[in-house]
C-alpha cells in the first residue's frame, strides 16, 4: 500500500494546472455541491506533495473544486509521500473513480491516454479496457486515445451523452473546422448514431472526390436550403438531407433506383404487389411481394402478373440500361 | 525496381535448403538473423525484411472463388506471401498483418505435393499459378525460383504454370526449355494509374517490353486488366494501354486476357485510407457485392468490361477475354454470353491452356 498521512491544507497549495492524475471530465454534479454545502467534506481527497512544494491532485478533484467554489478551507486531506510514482498515483485515481461510478467516454479516453504513458499497449489493452467495460482491442483503444484531442464542445457533448463517442472516433481524423461543422449539423438535426457515421463517411467521400471540404458540403446551398426549411419537422429535414447527400455520393445507384421506380410505376403492377430488386441491383435474385385477403384475389393477381411478366416493359425493368 | 531486403530472417530448420543457399549467395552482405520458428503473423521489425521459413500447410489450393460469381478454376501454388511493390489497392494488406515478404524454403515438399496432386487428379489440365499471394517474379533475381518451376512444369503432361507479375524481371526465363507449359502474365494499367497506385512496380513500357521478350523466347503471355480502375478519362487511359500492348506483342501469342474491376473486403478500406491518404481509388461509389466485397456499381462494371472487350476484340477477334469473379448477368450484358453457354469459364480457359502445347481440345 502507498503511504499517506492526513494533513490540513490550504487550497492555494494545490497545483490546479497539474492534471497528470486527472481523469474526471464534465460539470460538477449538483448533488456533490449540495452534499458538501450541507455536511462538509465526508471523504478526504488524496494529493501528493511535489518537489516544488505544491500539491498534485490524485483523488477527489471534483470535491476539491467544489470546496474551492464554496471557499471551504483549510481542508483535511490525505497526502501521499513523494516516493509514490506517478504511475501509482494515476492507478489510485482510476481505481478510486471506477469503484464509485461509471466513467463517461471522455473519462475512459483520459484513462487510456494517461496510462499509455506508463504501460505498453498490450498491458494497457488487457488490464484497463475490461476495467472500463470496453472490449480489449488495439483498434478500439487507438480510437479512444484520439478523443482527448477533440474540441471542448465536442468533448462536453460526448461526456453529457448528447453525442456518441463513435462519432468522436470518426470525427477525430478530420480538420478542426470540419469537425465543428459536423458537430453543429448533428446537434441541429435528429440523426441516429449509425446515420451520423454514415453521413460523415458520405460527406468525406464526396469531398475527396469533388475536392471540397466537408464544411463546404454541409454549408452548400442545397443542404442549407433544407437545413433552414424550418416549416418542416426536423426529422423530415434530416431524412431529406441524408437522401440528398447519399444520392450525391452514389449517383449511379441513385439513377438506377430512380429509373427502376419510374419504370415500375409505368408497369401498372396489380394493387398489393411489389417488385423488389436485388440489393444494390447486384445478382439475379428479384422478388415479388403480394398481399391478399382471399384465394380468388390471389388467383386474379397471379393471372395479372403472369400476363405482365411476358410484356417487354417488364423485362425492361430488370435490365440495367 | 529489384527487391532488396535490408535483413534476412531465416528459420534454422531450412538452413540447408537450396533456396536459402541461393539467397545467401545472391545477397552475401545482407545481415541474417537465424531463428527457431517465426510466428504466423511475422516477428521482429516490420517492413523490408525477407522472412524465410518452412511452410507447414498445403502448398496447392484452389483459388478462393465464391459461388456467387464465375471463378476461372485456377489453382494456387503458394510459395511465398506478401509483396513489396506497395500497390495502394493490394488485397494482401488485409490478408496478412506483417508487411514482410515471406518465402517458403521447403520447395522440395512443395514439388512433392504438387506431383502427388497432379498424379491423383482426373482433370485433363491444371492451370496453376504462383501469383495469388505474392508476385510470381518478385524474388526471382534473388532465388531463381523459375529455374525450378519452369522445367518441372515442362515435364508435366497435364499442367500449365502461370507466372503473374508486375515486374519486368524475366531474364532468367530466356534459356529455359519451357515446352509451352509456362505462361508469363502481366497485370496492366494506364501509366498514370501505375505512377499513382503501383509506384513500386515496373512501368507499363517495361512490362510490355518484358512480355515482348518472353514471346520472342517462345512463351505464351497473358494479361490481366485487374484491377480496372474508374477515374476521369479511364476510357482514354485504357485505350492507350491496349494500343501500346498490341504494338508490343503478337495477339496470336496471348493465352488469355482477364478483366476485373477493383473489389476488396471492407476491412481493406481503412487500411488503404491510413496507408495511402492521397489515393483516389476509393472515390468511386462502391456497393457490397454478393460475396461481401465492395465493388463498383454493376452498371459501371458492365460499361468498363464492354468497353475493354470491344477494344481488345476489335484488334484480334480470337482473343480469349474473360471476367474475373463476375456474375452471369454481368457477363451477358458486357459480353453477350455467359460462361455456361461455352461450357463454363474453367473449360474455356482449359481449352486455351491445352492449345498452348498442341493437345486435343477437351
Amino acid at each position: 500500500m502507498t503511504e499517506k498521512e492526513s494533513y490540513s491544507i490550504q487550497l492555494q497549495e494545490v497545483d490546479w494546472n497539474d492534471t497528470s492524475c486527472l481523469i474526471t471530465y464534465g460539470p460538477l454534479p449538483d448533488k456533490l455541491i449540495l452534499s458538501i454545502q450541507t455536511v462538509g467534506l465526508i471523504q478526504k481527497p488524496v494529493l501528493q506533495r511535489k518537489s516544488d512544494g505544491l500539491l498534485r491532485i490524485v483523488c477527489g478533484s471534483r470535491r476539491l473544486a467544489v470546496c474551492q467554489q464554496l471557499g471551504l478551507e483549510p481542508l483535511s486531506c490525505e497526502v501521499l509521500s513523494t516516493s509514490a510514482s506517478l504511475d501509482t498515483c494515476l492507478r489510485m485515481a482510476i481505481y478510486d473513480n471506477i469503484a464509485q461510478r461509471d466513467l463517461n467516454p471522455v473519462e475512459k479516453s483520459l484513462v487510456l491516454t494517461k496510462m499509455a504513458l506508463h504501460l505498453d499497449q498490450a498491458q494497457l489493452v488487457q488490464e484497463f479496457m475490461p476495467l472500463l467495460d470496453l472490449e480489449p482491442s488495439d483498434t478500439l483503444c487507438g480510437r479512444y486515445k484520439k478523443l482527448p484531442a477533440l474540441e471542448e464542445n465536442i468533448l462536453d457533448a460526448i461526456a453529457r451523452g448528447t453525442l456518441h463517442e463513435r462519432i468522436g472516433f470518426v470525427l477525430s481524423p478530420l480538420e478542426q473546422g470540419d469537425r465543428l461543422a459536423f458537430f453543429n449539423f448533428f446537434q441541429e438535426l435528429p440523426f441516429s448514431v449509425s446515420v451520423q457515421e454514415e453521413l460523415v463517411e458520405t460527406v468525406v467521400g464526396i469531398g475527396r472526390r469533388d475536392n471540397l471540404t466537408p464544411t463546404q458540403i454541409l454549408d452548400s446551398e442545397e443542404v442549407n436550403d433544407l437545413r433552414r426549411a424550418h416549416k418542416r419537422p426536423a426529422r423530415q429535414r434530416a431524412q431529406k438531407i441524408r437522401k440528398q447527400l447519399l444520392a450525391r455520393r452514389a449517383p449511379r445507384l441513385t439513377a438506377r433506383k430512380e429509373k427502376f421506380a419510374r419504370e415500375v410505376g409505368e408497369l401498372g403492377l396489380p394493387v398489393g404487389v411489389r417488385l423488389v430488386p436485388p440489393p444494390y441491383f447486384e445478382g439475379p435474385r428479384w422478388s415479388l411481394e403480394c398481399t391478399f385477403e382471399r384465394g380468388d384475389e390471389l388467383a386474379t393477381r397471379l393471372r395479372q402478373l403472369a400476363e405482365l411478366a411476358d410484356q417487354p416493359e417488364f423485362k425492361k425493368v430488370m435490365e440495367s440500361e | 525496381m529489384m527487391y532488396l531486403p535490408k535483413r534476412l530472417l531465416i528459420e534454422k530448420e531450412v538452413a540447408d535448403s537450396p533456396l536459402v543457399k541461393k539467397i545467401l549467395e545472391t545477397l552475401p552482405d545482407t545481415p541474417v538473423d537465424w531463428v527457431d520458428q517465426l510466428k504466423e503473423d511475422g516477428d521482429g521489425e516490420k517492413g523490408n525484411v525477407l522472412e524465410i521459413v518452412k511452410f507447414r500447410g498445403r502448398f496447392i489450393k484452389p483459388c478462393p472463388g465464391t459461388r456467387f460469381y464465375n471463378c476461372c478454376g485456377y489453382q494456387i501454388l503458394n510459395l511465398a506471401i506478401q509483396c513489396s511493390l506497395g500497390c495502394t489497392y493490394c488485397i494482401l494488406q488485409a490478408y496478412f498483418t506483417s508487411c514482410n515478404v515471406r518465402l517458403f524454403a521447403n520447395l522440395d515438399e512443395a514439388i512433392q505435393q504438387l506431383t502427388e496432386h497432379l498424379n491423383n487428379s482426373r482433370r485433363q489440365i491444371h492451370r496453376i499459378g504462383t501469383g495469388e499471394f505474392a508476385d510470381s517474379l518478385l524474388l526471382d533475381p534473388l532465388i531463381h525460383l523459375s529455374e525450378n518451376l519452369v522445367p518441372f512444369f515442362a515435364a508435366q503432361p497435364k499442367a500449365i504454370l502461370e507466372l503473374k507479375t508486375k515486374t519486368a524481371q524475366v531474364d532468367l526465363l530466356e534459356k529455359m526449355d519451357h515446352r509451352g507449359h509456362t505462361i508469363v502474365a502481366w497485370s496492366l494499367n494506364p501509366p498514370q494509374v501505375i505512377a499513382a497506385e503501383e509506384s513500386g512496380a515496373a512501368p507499363l513500357e517495361a512490362r510490355l517490353e518484358a512480355a515482348q521478350r518472353c514471346q520472342e523466347w517462345g512463351y505464351r503471355v497473358a494479361f490481366h486488366f485487374d484491377p480496372l480502375l474508374a477515374y476521369p478519362g479511364w476510357q482514354q487511359g485504357y485505350q492507350e494501354v491496349v494500343d501500346r500492348l498490341f504494338a508490343a506483342v503478337d495477339p496470336g501469342g496471348i493465352a488469355w486476357i482477364s478483366l476485373g474491376t477493383l473489389r476488396f473486403m471492407p476491412s481493406l478500406k481503412t487500411v488503404i485510407q491510413q496507408r495511402y491518404p492521397n489515393t483516389s481509388i476509393l472515390d468511386e461509389e462502391f456497393i457490397p457485392g454478393l460475396d461481401g466485397k465492395l465493388r463498383y456499381f454493376r452498371d459501371l462494371r458492365v460499361e468498363m468490361y464492354a468497353y475493354l472487350n470491344e477494344l481488345l476484340l476489335g484488334i484480334h477477334k480470337d482473343l480469349c477475354v474473360y471476367l474475373c469473379m463476375e456474375s452471369d448477368d454481368v457477363w451477358r450484358e458486357a459480353f453477350g454470353f455467359t460462361p455456361a453457354e461455352r461450357g463454363g469459364l474453367s473449360a474455356m480457359l482449359d481449352r486455351r491452356a491445352l492449345s498452348s502445347f498442341g493437345r486435343a481440345s477437351i
